[in-house]
């Protein structure tokens, strides 16, 4: 197992916004309805393959609750990717982002790739925020946009590998100083033989050792 | 140095009535050890006492009373001994740092010391004391030689005849400390490269230890260290499941920790640790006068009963708690009123100790088992070995999720409460250990030795790493009970 690079993750937004589901359909493909309260973090990881290399992500899913917010941003820092996840079917998870997308900014570095997420878009019925709500407030702030449903599994690898695509293109064009470990972002045992010549087999998405 | 010119001062002491009549005779001579007579010139040590000379000493004198007389030497060994008992306790303290992490290892380190001391290729005693009549020679100061040469010959011949890794360091540690300055840089290397010998050669039945040697090397954080064991062994995996095609069962401690989350468990448990360190430290600098005294003493407080906590390695009996429903309620008991569960580490016990159970009766109690086939030895290491990460990593997680807790409730936890805690994880360990090699033993008990006994060092190993672990994991809640005691504190002088 082994990997390139590794990247660390946050996963933060509005408590019950669905941010521990979308790690679990994310690492398991699985989908649980109801979810232990999330207590500061807990972490997932998983292998992805971008351009040819294996990507370990090492993902933080933290509490939502608004009382664990001072331990949760300690673990910001040092984060390369960010999913700011909220509920298209409620609206004030919406409308707290600018509250999350600051204290995210002010925490981490500057580089970090932040992911806005709409969750459950299975719950169109229910739906109080469009789509274009969240793509005009993802514009506004920089940020990359997708509505998933961590219950149908849509979209919800698209939205961690397109974050770490990004973060990848970041490397490439130098952005992220890859040797400092604040950025988030570990480079993989040395090989002696490079990741290039893994058999092409593994050029699916294969689930790590991903456990909650 | 003032331990080392005391002994010198014991081991001069004792020859002083030599020193007297070697001295005014101003002869170099004495290799002829009947006729200490000025005229016999013939002695081979001659050649090497030529320097001294020039101030005429004793040391001549002193060389072949060693040899000729058994029961002199004894004598005075045991007097300089006794002066360098504080350097033959150095000596083996450094094995003992060496081997910090192997210290419940039992006959394991035996093994190892065994297998250390044959092969450390450190130059023989003769070898030695040759080196150091050599560098005894640049000396200008023959008084200097004179004790060191004896004490040299003294002590080289006892330990060695002793036969122990502790002896030969010891009768290093002597040399270094009787051959005044100039050796001491040699000797320092000597032992320097016997330390680093002696781990070469247990790292090199164990992997894991080199997490152990990384740690003493390296400033680094714990979770630092780990991730680089846990690194090294995933590019050693990569390069045999290239080369080897049939799959052998191989058991990484440090990918398996990493598996059951225990490194992430780590990595944030330090970031809330040295957070609120730098929280504590920045209260301090805001205080001044009593109030600053009186912190100052209430934290001091905390951090007693954080360094006083003995995790002696009580004697285990393997036979109890054979379904760790004993260890359940031992943690269910000591986690009371926090409010964390601990049920994923129960529930890591519990297949732990079933894996045992499953591996000892002999009839397939396992569904999977439809053979009576038996249990190779490697299978059984690499039960050990999961389970071990597994327990560690679920501790690791448990002191996590304490933090975090103790953080954001702001309840008054104990010091107390944790250090029991502690002791019992790492009682555990080390009793899944004792049944892990029992069976191991039962398993191998038609293998070689070679084959086995490695196996039972590395789930020892591995046992005494993992309680080091934890018990690092354990000091990391220090700020962390401090920050909380500080915040309630406020909170009570608000109201």
């Amino acid at each position: 197992m082994a990997y390139a690079y590794l990247f660390k993750y946050i996963i933060i937004g509005d408590t019950g916004v669905g941010k521990s589901c979308l790690l679990l359909q994310f690492t398991d493909k699985r989908f649980q309805p109801v979810h232990d309260l999330t207590i500061g973090v807990e972490f997932g990881a998983r292998m992805i393959t971008i351009d040819g290399k294996q990507i370990k992500l090492q993902i933080w899913d933290t509490a939502g609750q608004e009382s664990f917010r001072s331990i949760t941003r300690s673990y910001y820092r040092g984060a390369a990717g960010a999913l700011l996840v909220y509920d298209i079917t409620r609206r004030d998870t919406f409308n707290h982002l600018t509250t999350w997308l600051e204290d995210a900014r002010q925490h981490s570095n500057s580089n970090m790739v932040i992911m806005l997420i709409g969750n459950k878009s299975d719950l169109e019925s229910r739906r109080e925020v469009k789509k274009e709500e969240g793509e005009a407030f993802a514009r506004e702030h920089g940020l990359i946009f997708m509505e998933t449903s961590a219950k149908t599994a849509s979209n919800v690898e698209e939205a961690f590998i397109n974050t770490a695509k990004e973060i990848y293109e970041k490397i490439q064009e130098g952005v992220f100083d890859i040797n400092n470990e604040a950025n988030g972002i570990k480079i993989g045992p040395q090989h002696p033989t490079t990741n290039s010549t893994l058999p092409s087999s593994q050029g699916g998405h294969q689930a790590g050792g991903g456990c909650c | 140095m003032s331990d080392s010119e005391a002994s010198r001062t014991a081991a001069e002491g004792s020859e002083a009535p030599e020193d007297q009549d070697a001295s005014p005779a101003g002869t170099p001579d004495g290799s002829s050890p009947t006729a200490p007579d000025n005229s016999t010139d013939v002695a081979p040590t001659r050649k090497a006492r030529r320097r001294p000379e020039a101030k005429p000493a004793a040391p001549v004198e002193d060389t072949p009373k060693v040899e000729e007389q058994p029961a002199k030497t004894l004598a005075e060994s045991t007097v300089s001994q006794g002066g360098w008992g504080y350097w033959g306790s150095w000596g083996k303290s450094i094995l003992s740092t060496a081997t910090a992490t192997v210290t419940t290892v039992g006959q394991g380190l035996t093994q190892v010391i065994e297998k250390a001391e044959t092969s450390l290729g450190i130059p023989s005693p003769t070898e030695l004391s040759a080196q150091v009549e050599e560098e005894e020679k640049e000396q200008d100061s023959p008084a200097g030689g004179d004790g060191s040469d004896e004490a040299v010959k003294a002590d080289v011949d006892g330990p060695s005849a002793v036969g122990s890794a502790m002896g030969m360091l010891s009768s290093l540690t002597s040399v270094v400390q009787n051959t005044g300055k100039t050796v001491i840089t040699g000797g320092l290397d000597a032992l320097e490269f016997i330390g680093k010998k002696t781990m070469d050669v247990i790292a090199e039945g164990d992997p894991g230890f080199k997490k152990t040697k990384g740690l003493m090397n390296r400033n680094a954080t714990l979770s630092q260290v780990l991730r680089e064991a846990k690194e090294r062994e995933e590019l050693q995996t990569a390069e045999t499941e290239s080369t080897d095609s049939e799959k052998k069962v191989v058991a990484h401690y440090g990918m398996l920790f990493d598996e059951f989350q225990g490194l992430s468990h780590l990595e944030a448990l330090e970031i809330l640790s040295r957070e609120s360190e730098s929280k504590v430290k920045s209260v301090l600098s805001t205080l001044s006068g009593d109030e600053l005294v009186r912190l100052r003493e209430e934290l001091d407080g905390i951090k007693d009963s954080f360094s006083l906590v003995e995790f002696d390695d009580e004697e285990v009996d393997e036979k109890k708690d054979e379904d760790g429903s004993e260890f359940e309620k031992e943690l269910t008991e000591a986690m009371e009123g926090l409010s964390v569960s601990p049920d994923k580490l129960s529930k890591a016990c519990k297949s732990a100790c079933s894996q045992i159970t499953g591996m000892t009766k002999p009839e397939p109690s396992d569904e999977e088992e439809d053979e009576t086939k038996e249990v190779s030895v490697e299978e059984v290491h690499a039960a050990a070995i999961r389970s071990l990460a597994e327990l560690t990593a679920r501790s690791i997680e448990l002191f996590h999720k304490l933090a975090e807790m103790i953080l954001f409730s702001n309840g008054s936890t104990e010091a107390s409460v944790l250090s029991q805690l502690t002791v019992i994880l790492c009682k555990e360990l080390s009793l899944l250990s004792k049944k892990f090699t029992s069976c191991l033993t039962t398993a191998g008990s038609n293998e070689k030795r070679d084959v086995l006994n490695p196996l039972i060092t590395g789930v020892f190993l591995e046992a005494s790493n993992s309680a080091s672990y934890i018990q690092d994991a354990f000091q990391l809640l220090m700020p962390i009970l401090e920050i909380s005691h500080i915040q309630r504190r406020a909170e009570s002088s608000e109201q």
